[in-house]
């Protein structure tokens, strides 16, 4: 199952660094003692395994790892970080190889989600979740709690406070921090790359719906018909 | 218990750099306005500026851009607040992992400060590392007793959960001024704001966002694990959860919107931030506090709220 029998101990912390910028080590320390796995939220609904993750990566199965779509799947909730014996910080680990992953060719339809409207937004305005509401759903349920046409401008105005408009001077420096470093570059790339697809290389997405359930309990998303969700709230993309 | 080491390097200055954070601005913005009144009730005048922008947390996480882009622009924001000398209070789990994070690994690194401090140049400012960055939580559990003794509307009889966010106590385990297991904090502080701490079962779990959690994961895994938390949640029954993320706040009070929404569930607690909590108890008004941007009513929390008091412990307070 290897990908390539190495001692794993020559050179580990090397082929990380290149591997995550630097900015994950101590990998080397796991005692694959699995709490992370036993506490972690993803693992629960779906085949995302950190110990096995790390294990793969220990074994020298790198393309493995990058190349699953089990890696887009973590939460980023730290717990993993908060109960290890031994203060890996796993999390930062999944950030770092999922750029490596979109060096690869994977995940860029994942990036491509988040690019607009958030990055976008970004740019233009200097902040990342913008004033406008696209949840058609919380906008009538605004509308009708604060009795005003539901756009937050107007709650705003309604509390006394302006609009927050990031100044001009601040906009053009970080434009100029964006281009300088290749923030903007990788949005056009964003735009242009096609996704490489991934596979479930730790189980299927099968084992998402096998979720313990009380008593006539249902779930959403797994036991409604797709037509429950009316258009314009099911894909919820606004946070 | 809180970490009484931890707890001593924080140092409540009389003027503060509060760093608004962008859901705190377009979703809800009563968090932001609240800490600014809030504030001055408790001897600290919140400075604020235009100039700030968004962390860059939420593109690095999300891997839209590399920490190489996102890193300079974090010291820019610190950097605005050391030309005024002030130390930073953040209200958003997010902004303090990046500023925090993004602070210490350039303090840690001096050539990679020097490369940053290189690009800032560039626009004029420069990334020191004098000031200190703090959570809102940490202050105010600082400032606890005086909150306790100008709570002019005294929470009486009003039940409150907790909901930490991953970010702050998870992420920070070392570095964080409560346990990341057995968190009291935000208890102590609904405690000292008059209110009552309620306890469910899924207090410790995630909220569900995780910065990436709803855009890019299918629903069959984010509201599987939101349900299990609301189900925990509703069992509890308080008046409102407490919650010190404005992430954790827009994911609690929406998913729940939009269960009940789809009818599949019929859940009716209401999220507020601890920010709101504390203006609350010091007496701000409740038009200021923003509720009407809230997804889940709080027309009946405001209905239960015990009237004002004007007694002599409700004086006004100096400001500054």
């Amino acid at each position: 199952m290897n990908e390539g029998l190495k001692d794993w101990l020559a050179g580990f912390d090397k082929r990380f660094a290149e591997l995550t910028h630097g900015m994950v080590k101590d990998l080397e320390k796991c005692l694959q003692c699995g709490k992370c796995t036993a506490q972690c939220p993803a693992a629960k609904v779906s085949s995302y395994n950190p110990r096995q993750i790390i294990r793969d990566l220990r074994m020298g199965n790198v393309e493995k790892v990058i190349s699953s779509q089990e890696l887009w799947l973590c939460f980023f909730c730290s717990g993993c970080y908060a109960v290890c014996p031994r203060d890996i910080n796993f999390p930062f680990a999944v950030a770092m190889l999922r750029y490596a992953a979109l060096g690869k060719g994977h995940g860029w339809n994942e990036v491509k989600q988040i690019k607009d409207p958030y990055a976008q937004d970004y740019y233009n305005s200097g902040l990342s979740v913008s004033h406008v509401e696209r949840n058609v759903a919380i906008r009538e349920t605004v509308a009708e709690q604060s009795r005003t046409d539901g756009r937050i401008t107007e709650v705003r105005k309604r509390m006394g406070m302006p609009d927050r408009v990031v100044s001009e001077e601040a906009l053009a420096e970080i434009r100029f921090i964006s281009d300088a470093t290749g923030m903007t570059d990788l949005f056009d790339k964003i735009e242009k790359m096609k996704d490489v697809p991934k596979t479930w290389n730790y189980g299927s997405p099968a084992d998402l719906v096998k979720i313990k359930r009380g008593p006539n309990q249902k779930f959403a998303g797994l036991d409604e018909e797709e037509e429950a969700a009316p258009a314009g709230t099911g894909a919820e993309r606004s946070e | 218990m809180p970490r009484q080491e931890r707890l001593d390097q924080v140092k409540v200055s009389d003027r503060m750099f509060m760093f608004k954070p962008c859901v705190g601005e377009n979703k809800y913005p009563g968090i932001i306005n609240s800490i600014m009144h809030a504030m001055p009730r408790l001897g600290v005048e919140p400075v604020e500026s235009d100039e700030q922008t968004c962390c860059g947390g939420f593109l690095t996480f999300t891997n839209v851009a590399e920490p190489t882009s996102t890193m300079p622009a974090v010291a820019r924001n610190v950097a605005i607040a050391e030309e005024m000398g002030l130390d930073i209070v953040t209200m958003c789990n997010g902004c303090y992992t990046f500023l925090t994070e993004f602070t210490h690994f350039m303090d840690q690194r001096p050539p990679v400060k020097k490369v940053v401090n290189t690009i800032l140049s560039m626009i004029g400012r420069e990334y020191k590392g004098t000031q200190q960055v703090y959570h809102a939580v940490e202050v105010f559990y600082k400032l606890k007793d005086r909150i306790a003794e100008r709570a002019v509307r005294p929470l009486d009889g009003m039940k409150f959960a907790t909901h930490y966010g991953c970010h702050y106590l998870n992420g920070f385990k070392n570095e964080a001024i409560d346990d990341a297991f057995m968190p009291t904090v935000l208890e102590e502080l609904i405690t000292a704001c008059g209110g009552t701490p309620v306890e469910y079962e899924a207090q410790r779990e995630c909220c569900g966002t995780g910065l990436t959690q709803v855009i890019l994961h299918k629903e069959e895994i984010s509201l599987p694990h939101c349900q299990r938390k609301f189900d925990s949640l509703n069992e509890a029954a308080p008046d409102a959860v407490v919650v010190q993320c404005p992430y954790c706040l827009a994911q609690l009070d929406r998913m729940q919107h939009k269960l009940n929404w789809r009818k599949i569930t019929d859940y009716k607690v209401p999220v507020i931030h601890l920010n709101q909590l504390v203006a609350l108890a010091l007496g701000v008004e409740v038009e200021k506090l923003g509720f009407g941007a809230h997804a889940m009513s709080l027309d009946r929390f405001v209905e239960k709220l015990p009237p004002l008091e004007k007694t002599a412990g409700a004086r006004e307070v100096p400001v500054g």
